[in-house]
């Protein structure tokens, strides 16, 4: 159980880009052997994939002249000469 | 792009209101969706992305130049959608943190593996499915799922955005994957 909970570590930090070469190694031998490994890696890969794959929403109609409106009257910086 | 944004930015540092409006333009879908997803109402959304914005140009001196400008904003807005989530009693008791449980709340102690009954997946089109998945992520761990894979910032800009270590990042990043992971498997 524990060599899972290593692997499981290693596969996050494969995902976060933040992995070792040794234990990208370490994670490549272990997944060979584990197919519940390989599995949850495979969900996470796919999860990932999914969340990305969600559509983009767009900001609703008039959003930036509203924002405009709301701009604080700009001031004139006035300085006094002496 | 940057560039752009880069050179409207400097004009509005020097009193062209106009020049911020293309800025608004350029970055209105991407902090409107954030505030949306964080939010999960449509009239909040809109209210306090126009609050950001809002701060963003009064507080615009105080954008130093040399950082990425996106970062700055992306921040401003959070903080303004996690002081609202906040304010609202039952997502923050969802939220808290369960004493003695090491970071645990109470909603990663609700049951993740719990199926929907079929017919109700089945009535659900899978784009709605997944994004009511990420909406009932608890709010911490949301943030960082959609600032990672839906607005490509790195961890390290994450960590900026959020003002939180690098390394809270990355167990909350993890954290998120996986009770993702446990909800959308079957999918």
């Amino acid at each position: 159980m524990d060599c899972h909970k290593k692997a499981l570590e290693l596969m996050h930090k494969h995902l976060d880009g933040d992995i070792t070469r040794a234990e990208e190694h370490e994670l490549k031998v272990h997944l060979e052997e584990c197919l519940a490994c390989q599995k949850h890696l495979h969900e996470l890969k796919r999860t990932v994939t999914l969340i990305q794959s969600t559509e983009r929403i767009k900001a609703p109609e008039g959003f930036a002249s509203k924002v405009m409106d709301q701009l604080p009257i700009e001031k004139k910086r006035v300085r006094y000469l002496r | 792009m940057e560039l752009i944004i880069r050179e409207k930015i400097k004009q509005v540092k020097k009193g062209d209101q106009t020049a911020f409006e293309d800025v608004v333009m350029f970055y209105q879908d991407k902090i409107y969706q954030h505030c949306l997803r964080m939010l999960g109402n449509q009239h909040e959304a809109e209210d306090i992305a126009q609050e950001a914005f809002i701060r963003a140009y009064v507080n615009i001196h105080s954008y130093d130049e040399r950082r990425k400008f996106s970062t700055w904003l992306y921040r401003i807005a959070t903080n303004l959608t996690i002081d609202r989530l906040r304010k609202r009693k039952p997502d923050y008791y969802l939220d808290a943190e369960v004493k003695g449980t090491d970071g645990l709340d109470m909603y990663s102690q609700l049951a993740a593996d719990e199926k929907l009954p079929e017919d109700e997946l089945e009535g659900l089109e899978l784009q709605t499915y997944i994004q009511k998945q990420i909406a009932e992520l608890p709010s911490k761990y949301r943030s960082i799922i959609m600032l990672r894979y839906l607005e490509d910032f790195s961890l390290q800009e994450i960590s900026e955005i959020l003002d939180i270590p690098i390394g809270t990042v990355k167990t909350r990043i993890h954290r998120g994957r996986e009770a993702l992971r446990k909800k959308l498997r079957h999918v």
